[in-house]
Protein backbone atom coordinates (compact mmCIF):
# COMPACT_ATOMS: atom_id res chain seq x y z
CA UNK A 1 0.00 0.00 0.00
CA UNK A 2 2.73 2.38 1.04
CA UNK A 3 4.81 1.61 -2.03
CA UNK A 4 1.87 2.04 -4.35
CA UNK A 5 1.17 5.43 -2.80
CA UNK A 6 4.83 6.43 -3.08
CA UNK A 7 4.81 5.60 -6.79
CA UNK A 8 1.43 7.12 -7.49
CA UNK A 9 2.50 10.41 -5.91
CA UNK A 10 5.03 10.91 -8.70
CA UNK A 11 3.51 9.04 -11.63
CA UNK A 12 0.06 10.65 -11.61
CA UNK A 13 1.23 14.28 -11.85
CA UNK A 14 3.91 13.23 -14.32
CA UNK A 15 1.27 11.83 -16.67
CA UNK A 16 -0.72 15.06 -16.35
CA UNK A 17 2.32 17.20 -17.13
CA UNK A 18 3.21 14.95 -20.07
CA UNK A 19 -0.28 15.43 -21.49
CA UNK A 20 0.07 19.19 -21.01
CA UNK A 21 3.43 19.02 -22.81
CA UNK A 22 1.83 17.20 -25.76
CA UNK A 23 -0.91 19.82 -26.00
CA UNK A 24 1.68 22.61 -25.91
CA UNK A 25 3.59 20.91 -28.72
CA UNK A 26 0.36 20.80 -30.72
CA UNK A 27 -0.06 24.55 -30.26
CA UNK A 28 3.58 25.17 -31.16
CA UNK A 29 3.07 23.28 -34.42
CA UNK A 30 -0.31 24.86 -35.21
CA UNK A 31 0.15 28.40 -33.90
CA UNK A 32 -0.81 30.95 -36.53
CA UNK A 33 1.57 33.67 -35.35
CA UNK A 34 5.13 33.55 -34.10
CA UNK A 35 3.95 34.71 -30.68
CA UNK A 36 1.75 31.63 -30.33
CA UNK A 37 4.74 29.43 -31.02
CA UNK A 38 6.89 31.32 -28.54
CA UNK A 39 4.19 31.06 -25.90
CA UNK A 40 3.95 27.34 -26.52
CA UNK A 41 7.74 27.03 -26.32
CA UNK A 42 7.63 28.76 -22.95
CA UNK A 43 4.96 26.34 -21.75
CA UNK A 44 7.02 23.39 -23.02
CA UNK A 45 10.00 24.67 -21.03
CA UNK A 46 7.99 24.96 -17.83
CA UNK A 47 6.51 21.49 -18.31
CA UNK A 48 9.92 19.95 -18.93
CA UNK A 49 11.28 21.51 -15.73
CA UNK A 50 8.46 19.95 -13.73
CA UNK A 51 8.96 16.57 -15.46
CA UNK A 52 12.66 16.72 -14.59
CA UNK A 53 11.90 17.43 -10.94
CA UNK A 54 9.23 14.72 -10.72
CA UNK A 55 11.44 12.16 -12.44
CA UNK A 56 14.28 12.97 -10.05
CA UNK A 57 12.01 12.31 -7.09
CA UNK A 58 10.63 9.13 -8.68
CA UNK A 59 14.09 7.64 -9.12
CA UNK A 60 15.27 8.95 -5.75
CA UNK A 61 17.86 11.28 -7.21
CA UNK A 62 16.75 14.89 -6.59
CA UNK A 63 20.04 16.15 -8.02
CA UNK A 64 18.12 16.65 -11.26
CA UNK A 65 16.84 19.87 -9.69
CA UNK A 66 20.08 21.66 -10.59
CA UNK A 67 19.33 20.99 -14.24
CA UNK A 68 15.84 22.32 -13.63
CA UNK A 69 17.17 25.62 -12.30
CA UNK A 70 19.37 25.97 -15.36
CA UNK A 71 16.43 25.26 -17.67
CA UNK A 72 14.32 27.86 -15.86
CA UNK A 73 17.00 30.50 -16.32
CA UNK A 74 17.57 29.61 -19.98
CA UNK A 75 13.85 29.57 -20.76
CA UNK A 76 13.23 33.28 -20.27
CA UNK A 77 16.49 34.26 -21.93
CA UNK A 78 15.57 32.18 -24.96
CA UNK A 79 12.13 33.79 -25.20
CA UNK A 80 13.52 37.32 -24.95
CA UNK A 81 16.27 36.53 -27.46
CA UNK A 82 13.80 35.21 -30.02
CA UNK A 83 11.54 38.24 -29.50
CA UNK A 84 14.44 40.59 -30.04
CA UNK A 85 15.50 38.67 -33.11
CA UNK A 86 12.02 38.96 -34.60
CA UNK A 87 11.90 42.70 -34.01
CA UNK A 88 15.38 43.73 -35.11
CA UNK A 89 16.56 40.88 -37.27
CA UNK A 90 19.74 40.69 -35.22
CA UNK A 91 20.75 39.89 -31.68
CA UNK A 92 23.76 42.15 -31.47
CA UNK A 93 23.66 45.85 -30.76
CA UNK A 94 25.30 47.18 -33.89
CA UNK A 95 23.02 47.17 -36.90
CA UNK A 96 23.82 47.06 -40.53
CA UNK A 97 22.19 50.23 -41.96
CA UNK A 98 21.49 48.49 -45.25
CA UNK A 99 19.37 45.75 -43.72
CA UNK A 100 18.02 47.92 -40.89
CA UNK A 101 14.23 47.83 -40.93
CA UNK A 102 12.62 50.96 -39.56
CA UNK A 103 10.07 49.85 -36.94
CA UNK A 104 6.67 51.09 -37.94
CA UNK B 1 0.73 7.53 10.52
CA UNK B 2 2.38 10.89 10.12
CA UNK B 3 4.14 9.65 7.00
CA UNK B 4 0.88 8.44 5.49
CA UNK B 5 -0.76 11.79 6.17
CA UNK B 6 2.18 13.63 4.59
CA UNK B 7 2.02 11.34 1.56
CA UNK B 8 -1.68 11.96 1.10
CA UNK B 9 -1.34 15.73 1.46
CA UNK B 10 1.50 15.84 -1.06
CA UNK B 11 -0.44 13.55 -3.42
CA UNK B 12 -3.31 16.03 -3.30
CA UNK B 13 -0.95 18.97 -3.91
CA UNK B 14 0.89 17.29 -6.78
CA UNK B 15 -2.27 16.01 -8.45
CA UNK B 16 -4.00 19.38 -8.31
CA UNK B 17 -0.81 20.92 -9.69
CA UNK B 18 -0.99 18.48 -12.59
CA UNK B 19 -4.67 19.34 -13.03
CA UNK B 20 -3.84 23.02 -13.35
CA UNK B 21 -1.10 22.16 -15.83
CA UNK B 22 -3.73 20.38 -17.91
CA UNK B 23 -6.10 23.33 -17.58
CA UNK B 24 -3.41 25.68 -18.85
CA UNK B 25 -2.55 23.40 -21.77
CA UNK B 26 -6.19 22.96 -22.79
CA UNK B 27 -6.63 26.72 -22.61
CA UNK B 28 -3.55 27.15 -24.76
CA UNK B 29 -5.27 25.08 -27.45
CA UNK B 30 -8.85 26.27 -27.07
CA UNK B 31 -8.48 30.02 -26.62
CA UNK B 32 -9.16 32.17 -29.69
CA UNK B 33 -6.22 34.58 -29.86
CA UNK B 34 -2.69 35.23 -28.60
CA UNK B 35 -3.54 37.36 -25.61
CA UNK B 36 -6.14 35.00 -24.21
CA UNK B 37 -3.70 32.12 -24.71
CA UNK B 38 -1.15 33.98 -22.61
CA UNK B 39 -3.78 34.29 -19.93
CA UNK B 40 -4.38 30.55 -20.08
CA UNK B 41 -0.74 29.52 -19.75
CA UNK B 42 -0.21 31.79 -16.76
CA UNK B 43 -2.44 29.40 -14.79
CA UNK B 44 0.01 26.54 -15.23
CA UNK B 45 3.01 28.79 -14.70
CA UNK B 46 1.86 30.09 -11.33
CA UNK B 47 -0.70 27.82 -9.69
CA UNK B 48 0.44 24.56 -11.29
CA UNK B 49 4.12 25.08 -10.56
CA UNK B 50 3.41 26.42 -7.07
CA UNK B 51 1.25 23.48 -6.01
CA UNK B 52 3.64 20.91 -7.49
CA UNK B 53 6.65 22.41 -5.74
CA UNK B 54 4.71 22.61 -2.49
CA UNK B 55 4.00 18.89 -2.80
CA UNK B 56 7.65 18.10 -3.53
CA UNK B 57 8.78 20.25 -0.58
CA UNK B 58 6.50 18.23 1.72
CA UNK B 59 8.18 15.05 0.49
CA UNK B 60 11.71 16.39 0.69
CA UNK B 61 11.55 17.75 4.22
CA UNK B 62 13.97 20.37 5.47
CA UNK B 63 16.96 19.60 3.29
CA UNK B 64 19.01 21.24 0.57
CA UNK B 65 16.49 19.87 -1.92
CA UNK B 66 13.83 22.18 -0.50
CA UNK B 67 16.10 25.16 -0.99
CA UNK B 68 16.64 24.21 -4.63
CA UNK B 69 12.90 23.74 -5.12
CA UNK B 70 12.32 27.18 -3.62
CA UNK B 71 14.83 28.66 -6.06
CA UNK B 72 13.06 27.00 -9.00
CA UNK B 73 9.75 28.38 -7.75
CA UNK B 74 11.05 31.94 -7.41
CA UNK B 75 12.82 31.86 -10.79
CA UNK B 76 9.75 30.48 -12.56
CA UNK B 77 7.36 32.96 -10.96
CA UNK B 78 9.49 35.98 -11.84
CA UNK B 79 10.62 34.95 -15.31
CA UNK B 80 7.18 33.72 -16.35
CA UNK B 81 5.71 37.14 -15.71
CA UNK B 82 8.58 38.89 -17.48
CA UNK B 83 8.38 36.63 -20.53
CA UNK B 84 4.60 36.98 -20.81
CA UNK B 85 4.82 40.74 -20.49
CA UNK B 86 7.48 40.93 -23.18
CA UNK B 87 5.41 38.67 -25.44
CA UNK B 88 2.26 40.76 -25.03
CA UNK B 89 4.12 43.97 -25.63
CA UNK B 90 5.87 42.60 -28.69
CA UNK B 91 2.56 41.33 -30.06
CA UNK B 92 0.93 44.75 -29.58
CA UNK B 93 3.87 46.47 -31.25
CA UNK B 94 3.65 44.01 -34.10
CA UNK B 95 0.05 45.06 -34.73
CA UNK B 96 -1.81 42.08 -33.27
CA UNK B 97 -5.37 43.12 -32.56
CA UNK B 98 -6.92 41.51 -29.49
CA UNK B 99 -10.37 39.96 -29.72
CA UNK B 100 -12.70 42.18 -27.75
CA UNK B 101 -16.41 41.96 -27.14
CA UNK B 102 -18.49 44.66 -28.79
CA UNK B 103 -21.77 46.16 -27.65
CA UNK B 104 -23.80 43.38 -29.25
CA UNK B 105 -21.80 40.72 -27.46
CA UNK B 106 -19.83 39.42 -30.43
CA UNK B 107 -16.09 38.82 -30.43
CA UNK B 108 -14.35 40.94 -33.03
CA UNK B 109 -10.77 41.92 -33.61
CA UNK B 110 -10.55 45.45 -32.19
CA UNK B 111 -7.80 47.98 -32.50
CA UNK B 112 -6.96 48.69 -28.84
CA UNK B 113 -5.71 52.17 -29.71
CA UNK B 114 -9.26 53.23 -30.67
CA UNK B 115 -10.48 52.33 -27.19
CA UNK B 116 -7.52 53.51 -25.13
CA UNK B 117 -5.87 56.59 -26.65
CA UNK B 118 -3.15 56.64 -23.99
CA UNK B 119 -2.10 53.15 -25.11
CA UNK B 120 -1.68 54.57 -28.62
CA UNK B 121 0.57 57.27 -27.26
CA UNK B 122 2.66 54.71 -25.44
CA UNK B 123 2.89 52.45 -28.48
CA UNK B 124 3.90 55.38 -30.65
CA UNK B 125 6.84 56.16 -28.38
CA UNK B 126 9.97 54.39 -29.51
CA UNK B 127 11.37 51.66 -27.36
CA UNK B 128 14.51 52.51 -25.45
CA UNK B 129 16.73 50.57 -27.80
CA UNK B 130 15.14 52.26 -30.80
CA UNK B 131 16.13 55.75 -29.73
CA UNK B 132 19.70 54.91 -30.64
CA UNK B 133 20.41 55.96 -34.15
CA UNK B 134 21.46 53.04 -36.30
CA UNK B 135 25.19 52.98 -36.25
CA UNK B 136 26.63 54.07 -39.59
CA UNK B 137 28.81 51.49 -41.14
CA UNK B 138 32.39 52.05 -40.24
CA UNK B 139 34.32 53.22 -43.21
CA UNK B 140 37.33 51.12 -44.00
CA UNK B 141 40.34 52.73 -42.54
CA UNK B 142 42.19 54.78 -45.05
CA UNK B 143 45.65 53.70 -45.73
CA UNK B 144 47.99 55.29 -43.34
CA UNK B 145 50.92 56.97 -44.97
CA UNK B 146 53.31 54.13 -45.30
CA UNK B 147 56.45 56.04 -45.95
CA UNK B 148 57.92 57.12 -42.69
Amino acid sequence: MEEILQTAIWVLPMLAVLAALALAVARALAGPTAFDRLLAANAIGTSSIMILALFGFLTGRPEFLDVGITYALLNVIGTLAVLKFFRYGALGHAQDPETYREPE
Amino acid sequence: MMDLLLDIVSLICLSSGGFFFLVGAVGLNRMPDVFTRMHATSVSETLGVGLMILGMCLQAGLTLVTVKLFFILVVLWFTGAVATHALARAALHDGEKPLLINRKGALIKTDPVALFPELGLRLAQPLVSETNEPQPKQKPQEDAPSNS
